[in-house]
């Protein structure tokens, strides 16, 4: 079964798939972004041109340059933000729309990763399951996700079913190949090592495999939760009728643009706190990434 | 990350002689079968037989789910006479219009701000943050405002995508450009280049490989973004003709589309890892 660590030339594994082998550098840069923080001393530059932002945007709306309906000035979108909270929007709390874009996500997410996730593995691990499992990997991954939500739509109607099913559909693609390239990055050497120590084939992949592949699996949860999130937002615009998405949909649709707004911004920090989330999960499960 | 590196190197090295040696027909067969690779042609093949085995003994009614042989048809129906006034290719042209033009707008505007933003950190300081922001949005979330400002036309969508792609693009410049190894810049200003020369020579190449990646991904997610918006507002394009199938039940044409964006996509992606192979080859070499 590990016949792929027993091969003469091992290093030869890695361009089974050649097509396949092309993830990582997408995650380079998500590791490198890391290091991007603005050095101290240019602190100042950065307060400067957001305030510089929050200025015009204040100036451009006080005087009236903007209509409120293009460009909500700052006391409208406060209005609108208080608005939200006290009264929320169409029969329903802000935090009951919240709630179930987030409800929504983590049910996609959660399934599309553990389900991607065994089956990257799988495919990392045997070059027969991988050749297997491929093709229909590489046709969902870069099929826009929107375009299947309609067969969805006809064939499970409108509801949690058919948006649970294509952010599942969604989130599986990019699990499996980081699950995969993490199984097949494990240095040839480590798995010589445990074997030659007497380790059997299972034991290998509990103990050096697969701490190995978490890195790369946590790396690959957090792309997939960002396209997860970005396609809920989308599938609520389309056809729901609940959820940030929706509301901003429909808060558009009677040019509420202070609601808008809000919405938007509500949408992009659930987003940002979904990535800390499994950013903060992967530093406390994975803590000895990067020591090796 | 120096060992997988070399390791990509050695095997790059193993994939080159292999080919060479097995370049004759047979070769290549035998290639496939140790490889295991017949087992993908395997694959789609077991899944159109069922596909075909599922519609042809009516498991499911065939207003749901239409046979292979019925989407064909559909295919040579529609080249022949459009889809409801609308060819086939004109649609597909106006996909690919939408999301170039939004594409190449981004990658025009955003590596040179990002070149500059890695390259001094108070153009980074100033516009990073912003960037940063607009980076996790999910992109159909302006789409509300873009229509507000713009209107349903092309000009929305095209704004549309060019705000996805945009930040990505930047991000990869920027973190192109802050990768580049201090000894290299070092090395060729202590040989007397100049501040230009070290950028066109030194920095340019080495952030060249991470500009590539990026621009993988923002037109992966733009085409993925343009099908959304075309669902929302449309009067052609591919999103709004598998949309419009959906009113009339026309699951032919909405499995039709499916196919022909998947095909599109990774057409897509071939294109840009192909341009990126003859102008980045140097991409993993130390």
């Amino acid at each position: 079964m590990l016949s792929l660590f027993r091969t003469s030339a091992p290093e030869g594994r890695l361009d089974a798939m050649p097509s396949m082998r092309e993830e990582p550098p997408l995650i380079v840069i998500l590791r490198r972004l890391h290091r991007l923080a603005a050095l101290p001393g240019d602190r100042w530059v950065t307060i400067a041109t957001l305030g510089f932002v929050i200025l015009l945007w204040a100036m451009v709306t006080n005087l009236g340059l903007v209509r409120d309906l293009f460009l909500p000035g700052p006391a409208l979108l406060w209005a609108g933000f208080v608005d939200l909270f006290e009264e929320g929007y169409k029969s329903r709390t802000l935090w009951e729309h919240a709630g179930l874009s987030l409800e929504r996500v983590l049910g996609g997410f959660m399934t599309g990763a553990i389900v991607g996730t065994v089956l990257g593995l799988g495919m990392g691990y045997n070059r027969k399951i991988e050749a297997f499992f491929s093709p229909f990997i590489e046709f969902l991954r870069p099929l826009p996700q929107l375009a299947y939500l309609v067969l969805l739509i006809v064939w499970f109607g409108i509801g949690e079913t058919s948006q649970i099913i294509l952010l599942f559909l969604t989130g599986l693609p990019v699990s499996a190949v980081a699950a995969m390239d993490g199984v097949k990055s494990t240095p040839v050497q480590r798995v010589q090592a445990a074997r030659s120590l007497g380790a059997g084939d299972w034991q290998i992949f509990r103990y050096v495999v697969f701490p190995s592949a978490l890195h790369e699996i946590f790396t690959g949860a957090r792309l997939a939760i960002g396209v997860v999130y970005a396609t809920l937002i989308a599938a609520e615009m389309i056809a729901g009728s609940t959820g940030l998405g929706w509301m901003i949909l429909d808060a558009g649709r009677f040019l509420r643009s202070e609601y808008v707004f809000v919405g938007i911004i509500i949408i992009g920090l659930m987003g940002f706190a979904l990535d800390r989330l499994l950013l903060y999960l992967e530093r406390r499960v994975v803590h000895w990434a990067g020591k090796s | 990350m120096r060992r997988s590196l070399t390791g990509t190197v050695n095997a790059w090295r193993l994939d080159r002689s292999d080919a060479s040696r097995s370049s004759t027909k047979s070769g290549v067969l035998r290639g496939w079968m140790r490889d295991g690779r017949w087992l993908s042609i395997v694959s789609v093949l077991s899944a159109f037989v069922a596909w075909a085995i599922l519609s042809a003994f009516r498991v499911v009614p065939s207003d749901l789910l239409p046979g292979p042989w019925e989407v064909f048809r559909t295919l040579v129906a529609i080249l022949q006479d459009g889809y409801r006034g609308t060819t086939l290719w004109q649609n597909i042209f106006a996909t690919l219009y939408r999301c170039g033009g939004g594409f190449l707008l981004a990658c025009v505007t955003g590596i040179p701000l990002g070149l500059a933003m890695g390259y001094n950190s108070k153009i980074g300081a100033a516009f990073d943050y912003i960037v940063q922001f607009m980076r996790p949005l999910p992109p159909l979330s302006y789409l509300v405002l873009l229509i507000l400002w713009l209107g349903t036309g092309d000009s929305s969508k095209i704004a549309l995508l060019y705000l996805t792609a945009f930040p990505i693009v930047t991000s990869s410049a920027m973190a192109g450009v802050r990768s580049v190894k201090t000894q290299k810049v070092q090395a060729a200003l202590s040989l007397g280049a100049g501040q230009w020369q070290v950028f066109l020579h030194v920095i340019f190449p080495s952030a060249l490989p991470l500009i590539f990646t990026g621009a993988r991904i923002a037109l992966a997610v733009t085409f993925s973004t343009v099908v959304a918006a075309e669902l929302m507002a449309a009067k052609d394009g591919l999103g709004w003709m598998v949309f419009s199938a959906s009113h009339f039940l026309r699951n032919d044409v909405i499995i039709l589309g499916i196919i022909v964006l998947g095909v599109l996509g990774m057409l897509l992606n071939r294109l840009i890892l192909s341009l990126d192979a003859a102008i980045v080859h140097w991409r993993g070499v130390e």
